[in-house]
């Protein structure tokens, strides 16, 4: 589905990203891990085109993507909820919803969506006319994935979906991603934390200082202590299950 | 009695332009950092538009001027959008503001060359200057005329921004426009809807100015400009709301000094109107509305 071929990223005369490949097949959950700083962020932002490739290609199915806007990305069905949140904190929980599904025709398709989405996620329903910023760092990230799933892509990208969460949350919302897959959702999740991100992903990929330094099946990764000490250097932590600083 | 009243209308009217100023240039602000120093320049565009009609196209009534030098307004910022700011949008804020003076130069330099440095005569209609008696108290229709359309545009523009999509854009715009991008909603359609709004809100002023001056000049639009500057600082800059308020705060201010000033000093109004503003400033700095800036967020 989404195939990202020798893609180089740069600020200035940084570079971020280099040279990486990675693909993410239609209904699979890709782990995208590595330590803080390795480009994660960088990589997804330039597949939706939020900063621009230096080098490579970028391709969803048969199209090219690679010096797309991030307005027509997201209208082809790939999305992504950024780190740290970015819930719009002077909207009302429903604006942000509405906002979500801001490019969508289908009315009825909509409703139906906010419904079942509400249902997943009761907090929002309860918070429905709150502004976002009153919310709680936990609901704000469901608040986030929801406002991404209102669009009904195609493919969900998460960046960080557990970081600053209390350990309890970050179990919520890996069950909630879980869920999600299960709706027939094709996912590309970032994280630093390994071991609970390995726990429900197909495969993975390590980055560290902007290049792939692993990839291959999830659960191989992580029952290889030697494997995971050496790229994520977590080894003896593996079971520990918090979320690594920000 | 009949003295406040009337003074309180004054006020109002006043007020209310640069309301509607402030306003236009706090969405620009809010929506894509730009500090707009061409604002003014929609309003000379739409006098001298208005002029022009009236001397090649000869209408029988000075009615049919109005909507076509608020059109002429909304289409000044269309093109200055398109031509001179989307190329440097994502320019640093310095950029915008150098390119809004060139902009506001060029402008003023080319009506100076075609037409003419002296003022030209614009036609209002005359029913903007009758004055009604509103229970004993005779007021004039055009200062009663400008409270009510800022009442209407501020009304129409806060349904905009509540109940559209484009609307609730926009306010998400001004704090994280990349988040509003995705959700697929397109960046150059949420800035060139700033801008139409700030053309239309302008060009609504510019009549009220053109009927107050009967007159269009290259250079008309900088003193109404200003103090709208002056006004959205006050009120809070970039905050929607603060704008209005900071428009309606400098116009009270002004009247109320034009009364209270001694004949011999009342030509330094202004002079006390703008020590006032820069007291309550000292005061809050953030202005009257304004939220103090958070590390992270535009502007701060």
């Amino acid at each position: 589905m989404l195939s990202v071929e020798n893609v180089s990223v740069s600020y200035g005369a940084i570079r971020a990203v280099q040279d990486v490949s990675l693909r993410v097949e239609e209904g699979e959950i890709v782990a995208l891990l590595g330590p803080n700083g390795a480009g994660k962020t960088s990589l997804i932002s330039a597949i939706v085109g939020l900063v621009p490739v230096a080098a490579g290609r970028v391709a969803l199915g048969d199209v090219d993507i690679t010096h797309k806007k991030t307005e027509d990305v997201v209208r082809m069905g790939v999305t992504l909820t950024p780190e740290g949140r970015h819930v719009f904190a002077d909207l009302s929980v429903g604006e942000n919803l509405r906002l979500g599904a801001a490019v969508r025709k289908d009315k009825d398709g909509v409703r139906q969506d906010l419904d079942e989405l509400l249902e997943m996620f009761p907090i929002l329903r309860d918070r429905y006319k709150a502004k976002a910023q009153t919310l709680s760092g936990g609901e704000q990230q469901q608040l986030a994935i929801a406002r991404s799933m209102m669009s009904k892509p195609r493919l969900l990208m998460l960046d960080e979906p557990s970081l600053g969460l209390a350990p309890r949350l970050v179990e919520q919302i890996f069950k909630l991603i879980s869920t999600l897959r299960g709706r027939g959702l094709t996912l590309l999740v970032v994280e630093q934390n390994a071991h609970d991100a390995l726990l429900f992903a197909d495969r993975a990929y390590v980055l560290s200082t902007g290049r792939i330094r692993y990839e291959g099946d999830a659960q191989e990764l992580a029952s290889s202590e030697n494997l995971m000490t050496h790229y994520l250097g977590t080894g003896t932590e593996v079971g520990a299950g918090t979320s690594a600083p920000g | 009695m009949e003295y406040v009243v009337q003074q309180g209308f004054n006020a109002l009217s006043i007020g209310g332009e640069y309301a509607l100023l402030a306003l236009g240039l706090a969405i620009v602000f809010s929506v894509m950092g730009l500090v707009n120093f061409a604002h003014g320049e929609f309003i000379t565009v739409s006098g001298y538009t208005m002029y022009a009609l009236f001397i090649f196209a000869t209408p029988t009534s000075a009615w049919s001027l109005l909507p076509i030098g608020i059109l002429a307004s909304i289409t000044a910022a269309v093109i200055f959008e398109r031509t001179a700011f989307r190329p440097i949008r994502n320019a640093p804020a310095t950029t915008g503001l150098l390119t809004a003076f060139g902009l506001s130069i060029i402008v003023k330099n080319f009506f100076v060359t075609v037409v003419a440095t002296r003022s030209k005569a614009v036609p209002t209609p005359d029913f903007f200057n009758e004055m009604i008696s509103i229970g004993g108290v005779r007021i004039q229709v055009l200062q009663i005329l400008e409270g009510a359309v800022t009442g209407l545009a501020l009304m129409l523009l806060l349904i905009l921004l509540r109940s559209t999509n484009i609307g609730l854009a926009m306010r998400a715009a001004s704090k994280d426009f990349n988040t509003v991008r995705l959700m697929g909603i397109r960046a150059n359609q949420v800035v060139l809807t700033a801008f139409v709004i700030s053309g239309a809100l302008a060009g609504l002023a510019a009549i009220f100015i053109i009927a107050r001056r009967g007159a269009a000049d290259p250079f008309m639009g900088f003193a109404p400009v200003l103090k709208a500057f002056v006004a959205a600082v006050l009120g809070g800059f970039g905050s929607l709301a603060g704008a209005v308020v900071g428009g309606f705060a400098l116009g009270i201010a002004e009247v109320v000094f034009q009364v209270v000033l001694p004949e011999s000093i009342a030509g330094y109004r202004d002079a006390f109107v703008f020590l006032f503003v820069g007291g309550l400033l000292v005061v809050r700095p953030q202005g009257i509305l304004g939220q103090k800036a958070q590390f992270g967020e535009k502007g701060a």
